[in-house]
């Protein structure tokens, strides 16, 4: 009884884990849906792959690194924090910044 | 000082332009979608043989010569498309290794397929549950990819090939 309640607690933590990464997946086939909502042969198969995965206790990094490693960062969403990316994630708040002198000097001096 | 500080909006419009300039004469061609694995080294595969299911195929074994690599499979129409091109390859280049890799296929449906249009490659393996597929980043069937003799990538298509394509950029790296 424990152990049919062990294997469907984790049954259930790797549904849940599976919709997470899957839904920060893009499908390449697709126009812009996630692999979670997608019915394309391709997000099948990354589906399968992630749930292999998470069977095998590989964490969400490690599992979205694979993927990248193979599709490229066009796979997730989310742009990830590396220095090729630097300038995408701190650009805006340079401008902000740049823009807030600007301003506050403006309005010094009227 | 005022006028570094006055001329902080033209720098910012000067910034955006430049970006949105680059961003705009990036190659945007859907044959060549971005490819993770473009000069990396040749992912790890075991490959059973299409046609003797006790004989196997490694990546192990591509190294030390350039290689084809040809996803394809029974019921992929542009697939069929590409297939007789193969053969001129093949005939052209005697020496290239040519592997295809059926991917989720029927093997029935596969032998058949080759035994009608003919089978111009060296080896084919079965990727029946499209992991190997995944190994080399395929989207859609077909797709080709050129190893080198170092056993790296040097070229990948998305799409069914075409003569022209052949001979600008594929013959090229054959040589």
């Amino acid at each position: 009884m424990i152990v049919i309640f062990f294997c469907l607690v984790a049954k259930a933590s790797v549904e849940s884990d599976l919709k997470n990464i899957t839904s920060k997946l893009r499908c390449m086939t697709c126009q812009n849906q996630t692999i979670y909502s997608s019915d394309a042969d391709f997000s099948k198969n990354i589906k399968k792959i992630v749930e292999e995965k998470l069977k095998n206790n590989e964490s969400e990094k490690e599992i979205i690194n694979y993927l990248i490693e193979r599709y490229g960062e066009y796979i997730v969403f989310e742009p990830q924090m590396n220095i090729g990316n630097l300038f995408l994630w701190f650009f805006p708040f340079t401008i902000l910044a740049l823009c807030l002198v600007f301003f506050i000097f403006r309005i010094k001096k009227n | 000082m005022n006028k570094i500080i006055l001329s902080i909006p033209i720098f910012i419009i000067l910034i955006i332009s430049i970006f949105l300039f680059i961003f705009l004469l990036q190659e945007k061609n859907p044959t060549k979608p971005p490819s993770a694995l473009l000069n990396e080294e040749l992912p790890k595969f075991s490959l059973v043989s299409l046609f003797d299911k006790t004989v196997t195929l490694s990546s192990l074994d591509v190294v030390n010569q350039i290689t084809l690599i040809n996803f394809f499979a029974s019921w992929c129409a542009p697939c069929k498309v590409e297939h007789p091109l193969f053969f001129k390859i093949k005939k052209k280049y005697l020496n290239l290794f040519i592997l295809g890799i059926d991917m989720q296929d029927t093997n029935k449906d596969a032998i058949e397929f080759l035994t009608t249009d003919g089978n111009p490659y060296d080896y084919v393996g079965v990727d029946e549950q499209g992991l190997v597929g995944v190994e080399f980043g395929v989207i859609g069937l077909p797709e080709t990819f050129v190893v080198n003799k170092d056993g790296k990538i040097i070229y990948k298509y998305l799409g069914p090939l075409t003569d022209k394509i052949i001979e600008d950029e594929i013959e090229p790296l054959l040589q």
